[in-house]
């Protein structure tokens, strides 16, 4: 009886259900990791940076790195989570629909008697719970090895960076998820959305080495530091423009996908 | 008066600049076998899409169950049992979680099903996909095809990869499930796949139907083989004059001859000699269809053309 309820979103969670538990205990793992030279590094790195150029170090956003919180963001933040979550995340929104129709293992999906609408919200919303678990993996790692490392970091504000984290991440999983549905084509989707975090690294790091604030504006990865969540906790105007990503990409997705011809 | 089960009017379908149907017409019938044949590449598969919703025509109209394909949406793929022509499965999961996962996209409908279906086609429920061959995935589209006990069934090359044991099995089910008056609308590249069960064949080629008759109707027309040995050597010139005879030709006191349509005057023209021995074989319908595959419809409209083009 129970898997008559949302039968496609339970269908990806078990699909991937082995895969996500790897990739969790991995990002778990390593986030532990970089933590874990804080203690060893925290005195040594503001030494060790201030020969280098101003520039770079900010692009690279290790200004702060000297300071906890700012060790935290360049690492975990800034780099690693973004970095492998988008990874993933891209590869997973791809997939979903668009790799899964192009092998030919979503036709009798699409043939039963599932309106299109309803099987693209159930595997967006898979994707969804997927990354978010991910995200929480990574957010429950530092949690723990805050005080182990005698970080002192707010546990709110790294709960806060964890939210603003899981909507930049599930923007991008949807952008990638929506495109591939409306063209049906996963290397288009990856490769488009791909392209985009791309450019919004670029982006975070021209404007912080040369300060241009019309970078930032267009930097997802700024609107999800620039706030400086580790401080600050959430920022309103930060969580808008990060779910923004989601609220304009899945309808648009989703008008295409309904309006298209499938296994072409 | 009924309406049709599945009805195109001038369907047409582009890929691109590819043209795969080009203003298909067919008319299936409620409580039918229907077979619909074609060389690979005629556009059965891209009807059958369009039939299910996949595909959007590009003009043309087509109806399953009195209804379009999209306006129907999924309250009329519930009606609808479908097995694709090239069934790609996940790997990881066993044929008894896909089986359950169709059957939930069905809200359930067919799961209890299942197990007896899988007993029927010796299919292993618990072993992964992955290891599957070819034919034990085919069973299980067979499988998940049937076991809702749909109004109407679209078979994509149905016995494409199954063995003969089970593709005599896959028929009798094909013949029980019209049994009970549902309707059977199955695509093959060769009409001797079908044409033990079907009731009606359309031959489709180039994205157009080129013929439709009964599968005793192509029969009647693909004609016989009559040998006719007598006693004393016949004059083939009083055969050759006979409206069905054609072909006519004599080896030694046997003549030889293409019979279309009634034996009636052939026989009672034989029988006023002595006839020692007779042999009458009905023509493969196999090569019926390779003509009408290459010359089009002309080549099996009428007697002249299946003369011709032997």
């Amino acid at each position: 009886m129970r898997a008559e309820v949302l039968p496609s979103l339970r269908r990806v969670l078990r699909d991937h259900r082995r895969g996500f538990v790897i990739w969790a205990a991995a990002l778990a793992a390593i986030t532990v990791f970089y933590m874990a030279f804080w203690p060893m590094m925290g005195e040594e790195m503001t030494a060790a940076i201030q020969g280098m150029p101003e520039g770079l170090m900010a692009a690279m956003g290790y200004d702060r790195i000297g300071t906890a919180a700012g060790y935290l963001e360049a690492v975990v933040y800034g780099l690693l989570g973004p970095v492998v979550l988008l990874v993933h995340g891209i590869a997973l929104g791809g997939r979903l629909i668009a790799g899964q129709e192009e092998d030919g293992t979503l036709e009798l999906d699409f043939a039963a008697p599932l309106g299109r609408a309803r099987l693209y919200w159930e595997r967006l919303a898979a994707a969804w719970l997927l990354v978010t678990g991910l995200v929480a993996a990574v957010t429950a790692a530092v949690l723990v090895s805050n005080p182990m490392f005698d970080l002192n970091v707010s546990p709110a504000n790294v709960v806060a960076t964890g939210v603003g984290l899981g909507l930049l991440i599930g923007g991008f999983v949807t952008v990638a998820f929506a495109i591939g549905a409306a063209t049906g084509r996963r290397g288009i989707a990856v490769g488009a959305t791909a392209g985009l975090a791309v450019i919004a690294y670029v982006f975070r790091g021209v404007a912080n080495a040369a300060g241009v604030d019309v970078y930032a504006a267009l930097s997802p990865l700024s609107w999800f530091l620039q706030p400086d969540p580790l401080a600050n906790g959430l920022v309103l105007a930060s969580v808008i423009k990060l779910a923004a990503i989601t609220l304009v990409a899945a309808p648009v997705g989703l008008w295409r996908f309904r309006r298209r011809d499938l296994m072409t | 008066m009924t309406t049709p089960v599945i009805r195109t009017h001038g369907l047409v379908k582009d890929y691109g600049r590819t043209r795969a149907l080009a203003g298909l017409d067919l008319e299936v019938r409620s409580g039918e076998v229907f077979g619909f044949i074609g060389p690979n590449g005629a556009g059965k598969s891209t009807t059958i899409r369009v039939l299910l919703d996949l595909l959007r025509p590009t003009a043309g109209e087509a109806e399953v169950l009195g209804q379009a394909p999209a306006a129907g949406g999924p309250a009329l793929r519930a009606r609808i049992g479908y097995l694709p022509g090239e069934l790609a499965t996940p790997a990881r999961v066993t044929a008894r979680e896909q089986l359950a996962h169709l059957a939930a996209l069905r809200g359930g409908r067919g799961g209890e099903r299942v197990e007896a279906l899988a007993e029927r086609f010796s299919l292993d429920l618990d072993r992964p996909l992955r290891a599957l061959s070819r034919g034990n995935k085919q069973k299980l589209g067979v499988i998940q095809a049937f076991m809702h006990e749909p109004e109407l069934l679209v078979l994509d090359e149905p016995t494409s990869g199954l063995d003969p044991l089970l593709q005599h099995e896959f028929l009798d089910l094909v013949r029980e499930t019209a049994a009970r008056g549902a309707t059977v609308f199955m695509s093959s590249h060769v009409l001797r796949e079908v044409e033990s069960v079907a009731d009606r064949v359309a031959v489709i080629r180039e994205g157009r139907t080129v013929d439709v008759d009964s599968v005793r109707g192509l029969r009647a027309r693909a004609g016989q083989r009559v040998s006719l040995t007598f006693a004393e050597t016949p004059d083939p010139a009083a055969f050759e004059v006979l409206d069905a005879v054609r072909d006519v030709r004599l080896e030694g006191a046997t003549l030889h001859c293409l019979l279309l349509g009634e034996p009636d005057a052939l026989l009672k023209l034989a029988a006023r000699s002595r006839v020692t021995h007779w042999v009458a074989r009905d023509l493969d319908l196999e090569d019926l269809f390779m003509d009408v595959y290459r010359y089009g419809p002309d080549g099996v409209d009428g007697a002249k053309g299946v003369r011709d083009a032997r």
